[in-house]
Formats: C-alpha cells, structure tokens, sequence
C-alpha cells in the first residue's frame, strides 16, 4: 500500500486513495467477463423473445457463443480462485504477521483481526444501515459517515461472492454433463440449470440497476465514476460517500484544518 | 441564474432516475416470478376460443388466423408466407389488399357464392378487375368506358403493371428468373371510366367512398326503411345483368376490355382469347357444365 | 357415368425423367371428352420445359392466386398451386393427378381429400413397384397417435388424432452441400456436376441429388417440428381433454429447447428423443410401451444416441426434461424455484426501495423531522469510529 499516497493533488484539486491497479485490473477481468457471460447467457435464458436471436447471432450463434460463454465462465471462476488467493496472501501480509510481531497470535486475535479488515462487515455497517434509513425517512438531516468501505459496497463485493460459487460450479456440471453423468444422479443436471438460471438473473439484474446506479446512474457519477480507472476518488465524493474515513485521512496528513464539512444531498455537485 | 438552471436540471433528473427506478421494478417483475403477462393474455385468448356458439368460435378463428404466418428454414434460404389452417399447398405471398374499392369494403375479396362451378373463377378475377368492371354498364346513349389500370392502395391512375411483362419473359425467356411468374398480383384493378363534363372519373371514386363510409358509421341512427334506401342509392350503378365471360375471352378484335392497351403481351392475349381460355369455356358448356357461363346459376 | 366405363390412355406432358412409365388411365370418358381433352392438351400453352401440374394443364387456373371461395362451412377455401413452391420438394415429379386422382377434367367439381396411402406412378427403385405412404401410415397407427388403442377399440376423442396433413404440408427438399469440409445448406455445384457428367438427361441429377442430401440431416428445421407438435400439445384444451404436461412449455425451458429457438441445428428436438434410433419418426411411443425410446429402461441409451451424449453414462437420464414446477411432481424443482424467486424478489425490491427514497430525499435535502444539532463539518474520528 505504501506505493500510493493517500492524497493525491491534480490541478489543485485533492484526490484520495481507493483501488491499487492490482485490484482495479482485477475489476476489469471481472466485469468484462460478466458482461460476456451476460450478452451470451441472457439470449439463451429468454431464447423466445424478440431480441434474444438478433443478440445471440451478434454474439456468434449457437457455435460460437456458448464457446465465448465458456471461456468467460473459465476466466471468471479463475479469477475467483486467484481473488481468493489474493485476499488470503493480504491478510497474512498485513494482519497475522503483525500479530507475529508483537507476539500476539491467539485465535481470538487472528478472529479480531479479520473482522478489522475493510472490506469485512462490521458493527459499523450496521449502525450506518439504521442511519440511512432514518435520513431517508426523513428523521435526521445527516446522511451515514461510511467509513472507507461503506456498507453498500460491501454488498457489492460479497454478491459476486456469493455469487460465484453458485453460479460456477452449476455452469461447470452443465458444460461437462457427459463427464459428470458417471459421477453424478441425472437430477443434479436439473438443480445446477435452475441454481445456474436463476442466480444469473439476480445476478444481472442487480448489477444492471444497483451497482450501476452507485457507479453510474446517481446525479454525481452520471455518465460513469472513474474511480475504477484513476484509482481515486475526489474530494467531493469522498465527502459523499466516505466522510468518516475521510476525516481520518486528512487529520493523518496534518490537514485537519481544511477538512470539508459534510455534504447534504445533492446540493453541492457539480449540478 | 445558472444556479437555477442547473437545480432545475438536477430535479429533473432525479425525478427521471426515480421513474426509471419504478419502471425497473415493473420490469423485473415477469423476470423474476415468470412470464405472467403472457400467459394471462394466452389464457383470456383461450378462454375467448371457449365462446358459446360455433359462429362466434369461427370468428375468434378468423382472427387469429389472419396474421398467422408460417416459416419454413430451408437453411440457404427461408420461406415466410401465409398460413390457413388445414392446408397442404404452398401459398408463397400475400396478394396485396384491396383498400380502395368501396364494394369490397362490405362485400370482401371472395363475394362470389352463387355459381356453384364458377365462383371460384369468378373470385379470382376480383383481384386484378375492379367490380364495376362486370357488374356496371353505361347507360344506354351514354359512351363507351375507358379502362385503366388503379392502384389497389391509392385510388389513383398507375402505368400498365410491369408483371405483365414479365410474365411475357416466362414464355419467351429460358432465364431461370423468368421460370415462375406471379399472376394477378399486379397490385392495381383494371378500372371503368367515365366521361362526364369532358372529364374523365371514376364510377366510385373518393367522393362515392366517403359517403359509404359515413353510411357505414351512421346506419345505427337510420330508420330501417331508410337503411333500405341508402343500400339502393349505394347500389344504383350496379346493372341487373353482369358482363359474360365471352365479352372478353374471345377471338376477334373487338373487345370490352382493350388488352393491349392495359399492356398486356401478345402471348398472354392469346391464351385469355384463343383456345386455352376461350376453347375451355365454350366446349365445357356444352359438354358439362351447362351453366358455365351463365353467372346467377339459372339454367336456361 | 359409371356405367360407361372406359379407359382412355392419355400421354402425358410431364418432365418427370427417371424413365418411368409416361402412361396414365383417365376414366370415365366418353369420346367427345377425349378430343376436348386433347384439343386443351395441345394448347400453345405449354413450354419446352413445361412443368408438372400441366398434364391436365392445371395451372392454367390454378396459377391464379386468388382462385378462392367460402364453403359452406364458412371456411375460406384457396385453390392457388405456387408452382415454384411446389417444384421445391420431392413431390414435383408427381403429377397433380396422382394424388388428385378424382379429377380427370377442367373444369372441375369440388375434389375428394387426398388420400395419401394411395399408390402413386412413381416407381420406388429398391423394390421395383410403385410408392405409397401406405406403410407410413401403418406405423403412425401403430403409434402413440394412432387412432385405435392396442385391443383394437377407437380411442376417446377421435378427432384429437392426426392424420398426415396435421403434421405435414407440401415438403420441401432442404438439400446440403458436403464438398469439403463442413457440411452447409444448398447445393453443392461442384458435387451435382460430377451427377452430371453421366446422368444428363432432365432433371435427374438435382433430383436425386436433393433426395438422398435432404435426407442426411433433418429434412425439417427442429423449430418448425416443435410448432408442429404444439399445434395439438401447446392446445390447454386438448391437454386437458388427454390429461397431458404442457410438454411444449417445459421443452422450450430446456437448453435444447432454447437452442432450438436460437436456430441450431445440432440440439435434439422432440422427435430425436421420442423415437427409438433406427426406428421410423411416426413410431412415437408412450413411456408405458415397453419398446418406446422413453421408458424408463431405453431412456439412458436414447439419450446417449450416436448423434448426442455418447459419452455420457445412462445415468443423464435421470434428468427431467418435462418440468412443470408442479410441488407434488417435482418437489425439487419448485423448492428451488420458490427460493430463488424469493430471494431474488426480497434482495431486488428491498434495493430499489432504497434507491426510490435516496432520489427523493435528494429532491428534499433540507428536510427533516429532527435536526442533528451536532456539529458536523468536523467530526473526530474517534466519535464515529466503529472499534471492533
């Protein structure tokens, strides 16, 4: 993490730390084979509608297309496993060898110390959720201070979690049908379709409206958030949507004196 | 000012976003529990089929049938054409609608009943003769009609149909493209004509449409007796007496309709007025069908 | 009429070229006929490669489109031949009297149904006599379609049951094309050249070259077949009257279904499954009959046919294909359908909700029932810092 400071400043203006390019090319690999999986899978799923023949052909027809499917599929659950793998090295580097450090390694340590990492829920989430709901019934005029991760997003972040390993394993037993018939009861073949079909339209749906609403349709990130390419976040949408942490981060770079004060709505974007 | 603007701006997207937000959830919806719309509308369709007597289950038939289509993949080509249910033969093409005439405005494409062995005939040249054709004649003194081709859509003059002359290709040509001509969709009538006040019209023309249209709209209003007599008024320039097949189909030069000069080819003229027609209708009255050529189905 | 009796051979004008026999009875003339009937035969009508449908010269009406009448059923009745359409498919080299064999002059009355087991002029090579879809339809009653049931007693609702023309129009040859490589629709012209070479004359070559390619994959695309079986099972009444699934339904939620409908080729359609490889297409069988490619004993080699999951073990036919979600039928199925509908409806609305009220509380960003006092342009992070 040392590699990025925590602010950035670009034509005076400040600019905070989010994703390193590990992670946001990790994000790339990720939404790029979901869209394939979506252009090719959804023609399939609603095979009668007007649209579907049009898409699939674009796509490359009933030969082609299911092969794309497949090979995003693959990179997909690749990238699941690397992710895994990843998040697993990261928590070594930064939470065990810390507890090895200072000598502490318990188990009730090591629990404590996963339940520190960001992007894991915690109470925090949970007061912040009651606190939404309460500004969005109108019951307090301050909107939720997340803290770096807000709860949302890690929503966002465990739904392909989840997702994944409903998804990959079904598509997986579906595309090698022949080969697990030997191993597997026939009925297994109609369990992975619906668990296949079915988590794959909650998982589209989801991502086409509320993930997209968060990165692209909202008043302030219309037409699309960059985050996901600069890796930073600017002073305004920090503000929005990570006060807590941001107040932190500037009070760490010696900046208390010019911290913003919260905004309220969407008054004070670029509208 | 801008300030203003801009907030104006930002409500309405908002309010945009909050619409699209409600849509979505209507969206979804059939997504997630199924495709419910649909399989209401198939059921009231059923449910419609289901009606009580057989006239009104034919009806629902009628009209789901008319925009029934069939598909045929052939793989290097595919083949769409009509579908009537229960049929073996091919059909190919819809023959194009009639939307000017104000006779088949009632009395549809296929009026012909009553001639047992020629209605079937007599239905075929409804699709490129106009009924005036063979059901009006001039009055006695007045002048001969002009015929000309109109379009079927329009109402107005067209030039002679290009298919007639590529069915002259057919018969002279060894082009595979010529092979299978199309007959009778020309997509305009042959069409009566009138000199009136040194103007050439039409017998029903627009001005004749719009009052069969306002008779068709306000007949509910109209007492019995005067239903009675707009029917007569609206049929006034029909003549008891049809025009007979051999006023047309027969050898000679004189002829109720110019063919030639409604640009029909040598070739076609020949059969329409040489033994393929002509020799079919005269030998087969005498031999077997008396009544042939006797439209009304009296035999004489 | 009948009594005066008489055969007249009359010669036909019919391209038709594999040698066969040019001669055809019409019955029931008396002599005056025969002249007429040769007098309309002469006609200058006819081209050097005049076509069938013109040895009684048929299409001379019949070409017209809108050769038509109301019966008096009420039903719209079309006597349009489209010659081109007709000369697609195998039948073209019949004549129309061959099936139309009632008819023997022009014009004519109303003509019988044609009956499709009739025997027609056309010679079936291997056996030297002349066809007849006769044993087709013994096999079709022999079927799960057929009209008696196996004690020989009609089965209840007799009309339901089909006859040829439910399921068949006029064919068409689908010929393909395997020069080299892979195999693709059409005429392969450098394969019917080398017909050519040796069988010159007429028609021959295409024929034969279009009846044996046609029947190398599926002479019907497998969408076509599967509106065709919907015609009658896709009917909610006629399932209820035969107490049947909506089989057409739960197929098209299968992935060969879906396939289909996507237009592939290679996936199975009802009748790959429901026909025994090897046996006749109209020998569908119920799942009781023993010998029906869907008892539960065959379904395991029905599905590993040697065009499909060859690989597979007999265990993919455990599989259910006909899935209806009904709770008592297919408890799995529905459990899992309740709970991904269920979990998907909760997750979805609950975050549309959300985003419903953010929008608008961002229309209202004053507003507010109790005011938080605290100040808040700058908040300690201790203050709101969640300490696990």
């Amino acid at each position: 993490m040392s590699k990025y400071d925590p602010i950035v400043y670009k034509d005076g203006k400040r600019y905070f730390y989010r994703f390193s390019a590990h992670q946001r090319i990790q994000h790339v690999v990720l939404f790029t084979s979901v869209l394939a999986l979506a252009l090719t899978g959804f023609p399939l799923r609603h095979a009668e509608e007007p649209w579907a023949k049009p898409l699939y052909d674009f796509m490359g027809g009933t030969e082609v297309a299911p092969m794309i499917h497949r090979i995003a599929g693959s990179v997909l659950l690749a990238l699941f496993v690397y992710h895994t793998i990843y998040w697993m090295v990261k928590f070594y580097q930064n939470h065990i060898m810390k507890l090895k450090r200072e000598n502490r390694v318990t188990f009730m340590n090591i629990v404590r110390e996963f339940f520190s990492q960001e992007m894991v829920p915690n109470k925090k989430d949970v007061v912040d959720f009651i606190h939404l709901w309460k500004y969005l019934l109108y019951f307090t005029n301050r909107p939720p201070r997340h803290d770096r991760m807000s709860w949302r997003e890690k929503f966002d972040y465990f739904a392909p979690y989840w997702g994944i390993p409903i998804l990959g394993p079904a598509g997986f037993i579906l595309w090698w049908r022949d080969e697990f018939s030997h191993l597997l009861p026939g009925i297994v073949f109609n369990a992975a379709y619906i668990m296949h079909t079915d988590e794959a339209l909650l998982a589209v749906l989801f991502l086409f409206f509320v993930h997209w609403y968060n990165v692209h349709y909202a008043p302030e990130k219309f037409p699309a958030a960059k985050v996901w390419l600069t890796g930073y976040l600017s002073e305004d949408e920090m503000i929005h949507e990570h006060y807590s942490h941001y107040v932190k981060v500037m009070i760490e770079a010696g900046l208390e004196e010019e911290i913003k004060p919260q905004h309220f709505g969407g008054r004070h974007y670029g509208w | 000012m801008v300030d203003l603007f801009k907030k104006i701006v930002f409500k309405l997207y908002v309010i945009g976003l909050m619409c699209f937000t409600v849509w979505y959830g209507f969206f979804m919806f059939p997504l997630i529990f199924g495709f419910e719309g649909k399989e209401e509308a198939r059921a009231s369709l059923e449910a419609m089929r289901g009606g009580d007597t057989e006239e009104e289950q034919m009806y629902t038939r009628l009209l789901t049938e008319q925009t029934k289509k069939k598909t045929t993949d052939l793989g290097y080509k595919k083949i769409q054409q009509p579908y009537i249910d229960g049929r073996f033969h091919h059909i190919g093409f819809n023959i194009q609608k009639d939307e000017f005439s104000t006779c088949v405005r009632c009395h549809g494409n296929v009026p012909h009943d009553e001639s047992k062995e020629i209605r079937s005939f007599l239905n075929m040249h409804t699709f490129y003769l106009a009924c005036e054709t063979c059901h009006s004649q001039p009055a006695k003194g007045d002048k001969q009609w002009k015929f000309s081709w109109y379009d079927k859509t329009t109402g107005q003059k067209v030039s002679n149909p290009q298919a007639l002359l590529d069915i002259e290709k057919s018969y002279t040509s060894d082009d595979e493209k010529w092979q299978y001509p199309i007959f009778g969709n020309y997509g305009a009538k042959i069409t009566p004509t009138m000199t009136k006040n040194n103007e050439q019209r039409l017998l029903h023309g627009k001005k004749e449409m719009d009052f069969v249209v306002r008779y068709l709209n306000d007949q509910k209003n109209l007492e019995s007796a005067q239903k009675s007599q707009m029917k007569k008024v609206i049929h006034r320039k029909v003549s008891k007496q049809p025009v007979e097949c051999k006023t047309c189909h027969k050898r000679g030069k004189t002829k109720y309709i110019p063919f030639e000069t409604l640009g029909y080819p040598p070739m076609r003229i020949d059969e329409l007025t040489d033994l393929a027609v002509v020799g079919m209708i005269q030998k087969y009255k005498k031999f077997y069908l008396p009544n042939f050529l006797n439209p009304g189905g009296v035999n004489k | 009429m009948n009594t005066t009796e008489q055969s007249v051979q009359i010669v036909s004008v019919s391209h038709s070229a594999e040698g066969v026999s040019e001669t055809r009875t019409a019955r029931h003339l008396n002599w005056i006929q025969f002249i007429l009937f040769a007098v309309i035969l002469m006609v200058p009508f006819d081209k050097s490669n005049a076509s069938n449908g013109e040895e009684l010269n048929c299409l001379i009406c019949h070409k017209h489109r809108g050769l038509s009448r109301i019966d008096e059923q009420g039903k719209f009745r079309l006597f349009y031949i489209n010659q081109e359409l007709f000369e697609s498919g195998p039948h073209r080299r019949n004549n129309c009297k061959d099936c139309h064999n009632d008819i023997d002059r022009i014009p004519h009355k109303p003509a019988k149904k044609v009956d499709c087991t009739q025997q027609c002029h056309i010679i079936e090579p291997s056996g030297k006599r002349k066809f007849s879809h006769k044993f087709i339809a013994e096999t079709l009653a022999k079927s799960v379609h057929g009209k008696l049931d196996k004690d020989g007693k009609p089965k209840p609702h007799q009309e339901d049951f089909p006859v040829c023309k439910d399921c068949h129009d006029q064919p068409f040859y689908r010929p393909i094309a395997i020069y080299k490589g892979e195999a693709e629709h059409g005429i392969s012209q450098r394969s019917i050249t080398r017909c050519k070479a040796c069988h010159k004359t007429g028609n021959f070559a295409k024929d034969f070259y279009e009846h044996v390619t046609t029947r190398l994959h599926k002479t019907r695309f497998s969408k076509e077949i599967v509106n065709v079986c919907a015609k009658c099972h896709g009917d909610s009444e006629f399932r209820k009257r035969h107490e049947l699934d909506d089989v057409i339904k739960s197929y098209k939620e299968t992935f060969h279904g879906k396939l289909v409908f996507l237009g592939s080729e290679r996936t199975a359609d009802c009748i790959d499954c429901h026909v025994v490889e090897g046996e006749n297409n109209h020998l569908i069988e119920a799942k009781t009959v023993p010998t029906s490619a869907i008892h539960e004993a065959n379904l395991g080699n029905t599905c590993r046919a040697s065009d499909c999951h060859k690989k597979a073990s007999p265990q993919l036919a455990g599989f259910q294909t006909h899935v209806t979600y009904d709770r008592k039928k297919y408890p799995l199925q529905f459990y899992m359908l309740i709970f991904f509908k269920a979990l998907m409806a909760i997750i979805l609305y609950f975050f549309l909700t959300m985003i419903f009220l953010e929008l608008l509380r961002r229309l209202f960003p004053d507003f507010s029932f109790m005011k938080d006092n605290a100040p808040h342009h700058i908040v300690k992070p201790e203050a709101d810092k969640d300490k696990p």
